[in-house]
């Protein structure tokens, strides 16, 4: 088994291969479960579509599997589900996936059909229809979340002037207005073999599978003079923005922040730290759980972190709660004092011990799914981390330090820029109204 | 994983929501560990570890590095009987459970799952949803969740279940040396609630501000290892596992009336209900959806199934099996998951407990096109059904008659 774990660090023996048309192949076997995974990225996702063109990224990769030059969309779908596999194709803010999960017997099925939508999706027009009308009824449908709305408000407020203020699934407006050929042209922009990665997990055989990616993805003409858009940088507002968002919901949600880092950054192992520290830990050992919720009651969900979303562009340092609407003062100016004592104030040995323990004992049971492997192994390619990452991580970090976390905690996090979002029973002031006064 | 057999089906009218309560009580500490002393001591140990309550069982679940994994039996030892009851620690976490309760009403689904669980059961506790009702919540008393634990948490009521890497005998003397001593506590004489059979279709309408209209049917099914409740998990695979199923096809594809649509039929011991959804695009009438659902349905009990079609349920449902296998945690859950629901003389002894899981497959295979028409005759009927609609109702007047108190 390729995949081996004990105490604190994970081995995995990848097996990395760059075929002549410039598509990364990874691979790391093992044999535990008769499973596999097969995970590609292309390097595209809405930051690469225009504003007018919100949305185009995402239905370009939910479209790939509506028919290919040698499959119909309904052919694909009974190969699929006859297998037993699961099949998934989406696009976010950074990439264009397709992604699929067998068992290791229909592996070679798999892989043929993860080729063909790469290489030959046709997007029939009245799949495109399809697809675009019921993606106008999702967008209408994920605002009855009130949580993504205040999210996707913060976003907008925080990453003006990017392609990220957007949310990847795009507004009505822009996507009512996406023809065929936006789709087809960003395909053949960006499904190129020297623009994906592909990953495979599982109970697979390395050089029978670099035998079989060759003879289905080999003869994928890789595309000459091939280059990326730039993507304009987000950058920190001057001082303090306050919104506030009328909605007629049983809770507040607030989200306070600014924005974030880029997962290269050489910072982004002390603010993981940090994070922990601060307001990430799964149960309540973080501050703002442990005081927000465990001892305060204010809230079921409350957390805060910089790292989960930092990416190939900067993400967002975020901290998050939902409330009833008479705790919002509290709430509000709870978060804002934790943000504010985090930078003001050294953390303790202890909080720095917790949070250093947790990180690298834990860090082995993310590894334990062939589909997590194969995102490792994608993160790795995407942002040069080095396949002996999960070796060198324990160690990365044990060395953050007390003074490592009060650096980059100052460099990076700022009280007095924050953006503040509340949607809920408030109005523009961010007083509270009652249901009434809504209407 | 610790799992003990009780959840919201055993709490009295007037104190829903206690099991789960209780669950977030648990991590409040005990007489060996002070508050935010378990969490604390998994982190320390590079563990998570969580809880969850349902209908049937509250589970509580660590996961550790091979080397370090018996901590976790000391902290469940230890809060299986002397967990600590502080009224103040009651009051501020009856607002986090209530905080919990109010992001189900802003959700999409709870209201219309919560009315339609509630008129399908009139007598069976499956009439009330695990979080509580908010008026239960909010007349809780510490007193009562100590009654209640009292009760239910003892040896007697619980399973432990252990996955990965440790030696069994080594194992076997810790617990033993963690739980041996704790007596097996009493003997709680299950409750025999029957909902009577249901004599007509029942219907059911939330009002609700939203975007976009939501379709639940529930038809009362048959419990865990029934001998006819192995053709409704195939019948959910077929109408709604994939992009090649039958409600993908018709709704999705063919109607485009919906943005998505699925069955789902979950194992309980007790008779619970078998649930077809759909969230139904803006100009499309819940009514046409519903009608489409039917047509759906009456096509499986006149057996218009192709055995293509039949084998292609099955291999799912196995493969689906093998990848809920596939780390320890999952395997935890699944076996501790039927130790606790597949009870009772009335499960064949080959299927019983943890067995479940041995035999399921081969119970899916022998269902036929014949056998799953027929069970599909028996429990699709009109008059079986309880049919909710979401429907949207922007705030026209304060009909409840009740804003948000905002207190927590």
């Amino acid at each position: 088994m390729a995949v081996s774990r004990k105490a604190g660090a994970v081995k995995l023996d990848v097996n990395r291969l760059v075929l002549s048309n410039g598509l990364v192949l990874l691979i790391a076997e093992n044999h535990s479960t008769p499973l596999v995974s097969i995970s590609v990225i292309a390097r595209a996702g809405s930051r690469f579509e225009p504003d007018e063109k919100a949305g185009l990224a995402s239905l370009a990769a939910e479209l790939v599997e509506e028919g290919t030059t040698t499959r119909t969309s309904r052919q694909i779908a009974e190969a699929i589900d006859s297998s037993g596999g699961h099949l998934m194709t989406f696009g976010d803010y950074q990439s264009n996936r397709v992604a699929l999960v067998s068992l290791s017997r229909d592996f070679n099925l798999g892989l043929e059909i993860a080729a063909d939508l790469l290489m030959n999706a046709v997007f029939p027009e009245d799949k495109v229809r399809q697809q675009i009308d019921r993606r106008l009824a999702q967008l209408k449908s994920r605002l009855d979340v009130p949580r993504t709305q205040a999210s996707d408000v913060f976003n907008e407020t925080v990453f003006r002037g990017t392609p990220q203020h957007r949310p990847s699934v795009g507004y009505e407006k822009t996507v009512g207005a996406l023809s065929r050929s936006d789709i087809e042209q960003f395909y053949r922009r960006y499904y190129v073999p020297n623009n994906t990665v592909l990953a495979i997990a599982g109970d697979v055989e390395t050089s029978q599978t670099i035998e079989r990616v060759e003879s289905v993805l080999g003869g994928w003409q890789r595309a000459s003079g091939f280059s990326s858009p730039d993507v304009p940088r987000p950058g920190l507002e001057a001082q303090a923005v306050e919104k506030h968002v009328t909605a007629p919901k049983e809770q507040v949600n607030v989200f306070i922040g600014h924005v974030g880092i880029e997962r290269k950054n050489p910072d982004y192992h002390a603010l993981l730290v940090m994070d922990m520290i601060l307001g990430s830990s799964p149960g309540f050992t973080s501050r703002i759980p442990r005081i927000l919720r465990d001892q305060q009651g204010l809230a079921y969900s409350t957390f805060a972190n910089i790292t989960s979303s930092a990416g190939v562009d900067p993400g967002r340092f975020v901290a998050y709660i939902g409330t009833a609407p008479g705790n919002l003062d509290r709430a509000r100016a709870g978060l804002r004092g934790e943000i504010a004592r985090i930078v003001e104030e050294p953390v303790s040995g202890e909080e720095l011990d917790i949070a250093k323990s947790y990180l690298t004992g834990s860090f082995v049971l993310r590894f334990q799914k062939n589909a997590q492997v194969s995102e490792f192994m994608l993160d790795a390619e995407i942002y040069g981390l080095g396949f002996d990452y999960l070796e060198k991580y324990p160690d990365l970090i044990r060395a953050v330090t007390i003074e490592d976390v009060t650096r980059v905690t100052r460099k990076h996090i700022h009280p007095e820029r924050l953006t503040t979002v509340v949607v809920g029973p408030v109005d523009e002031t961010g007083r509270m109204i009652s249901k009434q006064e809504m209407l | 994983m610790l799992w003990y057999r009780v959840g919201s089906r055993d709490e009295e009218l007037g104190q829903t929501g206690t099991s789960h309560f209780l669950e977030h009580m648990l991590f409040k500490g005990t007489d060996r560990y002070a508050k935010g002393a378990i969490d604390l001591t998994t982190h320390l140990n590079g563990g998570i570890n969580n809880a969850f309550t349902w209908l049937d069982f509250t589970a509580y679940y660590f996961s550790f590095a091979s080397d370090r994994w018996q901590t976790a039996l000391e902290i469940e030892a230890s809060r299986m009987r002397d967990t600590t009851f502080a009224e103040e620690e009651f009051v501020s976490e009856k607002q986090v459970v209530e905080e919990e309760l109010r992001i189900g009403l802003d959700g999409p689904w709870e209201a219309l799952e919560n009315e339609v669980w509630a008129t399908a059961f009139r007598q069976h506790p499956y009439h009330s949803p695990t979080v509580g009702w908010l008026e239960d919540l909010e007349s809780a008393t510490g007193a009562d969740m100590k009654t209640y634990y009292d009760r239910w948490y003892h040896p007697r009521n619980a399973t432990l279940v252990i996955v990965g890497d440790f030696d069994t005998r080594e194992a076997l003397a810790k617990i033993k040396d963690m739980f041996g001593s704790i007596p097996p506590g009493p003997v709680v004489k299950p409750r025999n609630i029957v909902e009577p059979p249901q004599k007509g279709e029942k219907r059911v309408t939330v009002k609700k501000e939203t975007p976009v209209e939501r379709l639940l049917i529930g038809y009362h099914a048959p419990p865990v290892a029934d001998p006819d409740n192995y053709a409704l998990h195939v019948a959910a695979a077929i109408l709604s596992t994939g992009k090649s199923s039958r409600l993908y096809k018709r709704l999705v594809d063919q109607d485009k009336s919906v943005t998505v649509a699925s069955a789902t039929h979950h194992d309980h011991p007790d008779p619970a209900l078998f649930l077809v959804q759909a969230e139904v695009k803006p100009g499309f009438k819940l009514a046409d959806v519903e009608r489409a659902v039917y047509d759906e349905i009456d096509r499986l009990k006149r057996g218009d199934m192709s055995a293509a079609e039949l084998e292609k349920a099955k291999r799912l449902i196995e493969a689906d099996l093998v990848m809920s296998n596939e780390e320890p945690l999952q395997q935890a859950m699944l076996l501790g998951q039927y130790e606790t629901i597949a009870t009772g003389e009335r499960v064949p002894e080959d299927s019983r407990g943890f067995r479940y899981l041995d035999t399921m497959l081969d119970r899916i295979n022998a269902v036929t096109v014949e056998s799953a028409a027929r069970v599909a005759r028996k429990y699709f009927t009109e008059d079986n059904r309880t049919v909710g609609y979401l429907v949207d109702q922007p705030n026209e007047s304060p009909a409840d008659g009740k804003e948000s108190d905002g207190g927590g």
